[in-house]
C-alpha cells in the first residue's frame, strides 16, 4: 500500500528534508513541524515502515545523561529522492491548514 | 481537580495480586492433584512448593524485570517521579496520565508497545512543562489508533509466509 501524502504527512517530510543528512529526534520534529508528538509518531513509523527514513536510539548512558535516550530519524538515500518527487507532485497545504496544525490539535 | 498518585497504592495492589495467584495457584493444585494422586496430607508440600513458585514468578514480574515490563528502555522511570528533580515534579494530573500511556502500550504488539512508550518518554521528558499535558494528550489519543494499526500489520506478518521476526 502507497504513502497518503496528508498535510501532516508532508510536514513531516519538509522538516527531514531541509538537511537529509540530518539526524532529528522526535521533539525535535515536532518543533519544527508544529504538530504534536502524538501525531508526529505514526507518521515517523509509517515512513520506516515504506523505507523512507531510518531510526537508531542514541547511544547515551540515561543515568549519566539525567535523560532516556533519544529516538533519531534520518531519510534514507532512496527515501529523499522519493519525498523530493512527492512532494514536488503533491498539493501544497494551504495557509489555513497550517495554522490549524499549528494550534497542535491535527492528527494523521 | 485529580489528586495525585498515593505511592501506596501500588504497592498494595501488587500486594493483591501477588496474594490472588498464591489463593489461585493453590486452589488449583489442591483441587487437581489433592484427591486423586496423593494420600493423607502428601499434597501440602506440593501446594506450598508450588504456591511459593507462584510467588517468585508475581514479585519478579511486579518488579519491573517481568515478561511485558514497560518501563522504556532509559531505565528512568516515566513521569511519575523517579529520576526528576524536585522542582521539575509533573502535577498530579500528567504523572496520572502517565499510567494512561502504560496501557496504551500495553495494547500494542510487545516490542513496538516497548519502543512507543520508550519514545514517548523521551520526548516527554524533555518537553516544556507548558506543553506536557497536551502532548501527552496527543500520544493518548493516537495510541489506540496506532495500536489497531500495529496489530494489523502484525496479523499481515503472520499471514504472509517468510520471516516472522520483530522489526
Amino acid at each position: 500500500m502507497g504513502l497518503r501524502l496528508t498535510v501532516q504527512v508532508q510536514l513531516v517530510l519538509q522538516a527531514l528534508l531541509r538537511d537529509p543528512a540530518r539526524e532529528m529526534y522526535g521533539l525535535e520534529l515536532s518543533e519544527e513541524t508544529g504538530l504534536q508528538p502524538g501525531t508526529a509518531y505514526p507518521i515517523l513509523l509509517r515512513l520506516e515502515h515504506e523505507g523512507w527514513v531510518t531510526s537508531r536510539w542514541e547511544d547515551v548512558n540515561p543515568r549519566a545523561e539525567k535523560r532516556p535516550a533519544r529516538r533519531y530519524y534520518r531519510l534514507t538515500a532512496g527515501g529523499a529522492v522519493q519525498a523530493s518527487t512527492a512532494l514536488a507532485g503533491a498539493r501544497r497545504p494551504k495557509g489555513a491548514a497550517l495554522r490549524h496544525l499549528a494550534q497542535g490539535d491535527g492528527v494523521a | 481537580m485529580i489528586p495525585a498518585i498515593d505511592p501506596r497504592y501500588d504497592a498494595r495492589k501488587k500486594r493483591a495480586r501477588v496474594a490472588m495467584f498464591i489463593t489461585a495457584g493453590a486452589t488449583v493444585v489442591s483441587s487437581a492433584l489433592g484427591g486423586t494422586r496423593f494420600s493423607g496430607w502428601q499434597w501440602v508440600p506440593w501446594v506450598l512448593g508450588l504456591s511459593l513458585i507462584i510467588v517468585f514468578c508475581a514479585i519478579s514480574m511486579n518488579a519491573g524485570g517481568g515478561l511485558r515490563a514497560r518501563r522504556g528502555m532509559s531505565g528512568i522511570s516515566g513521569l511519575s517521579g523517579r529520576g526528576r528533580g524536585a522542582g521539575d515534579r509533573s502535577d498530579g494530573k500528567v504523572a496520572h496520565r502517565w499510567h494512561g500511556l502504560v496501557m496504551v502500550s500495553r495494547m500494542m504488539p510487545g516490542p513496538a508497545g516497548r519502543r512507543w512508550l520508550a519514545e514517548a518518554e523521551s520526548v516527554l521528558w524533555e518537553i516544556a512543562a507548558t506543553r506536557r499535558a497536551t502532548a501527552v494528550r496527543s500520544y493518548l489519543l493516537s495510541g489506540p489508533r496506532l495500536a489497531a494499526v500495529m496489530w494489523a500489520h502484525e496479523g499481515l506478518r503472520w499471514v504472509r509466509p517468510g520471516p516472522r521476526h520483530p522489526r
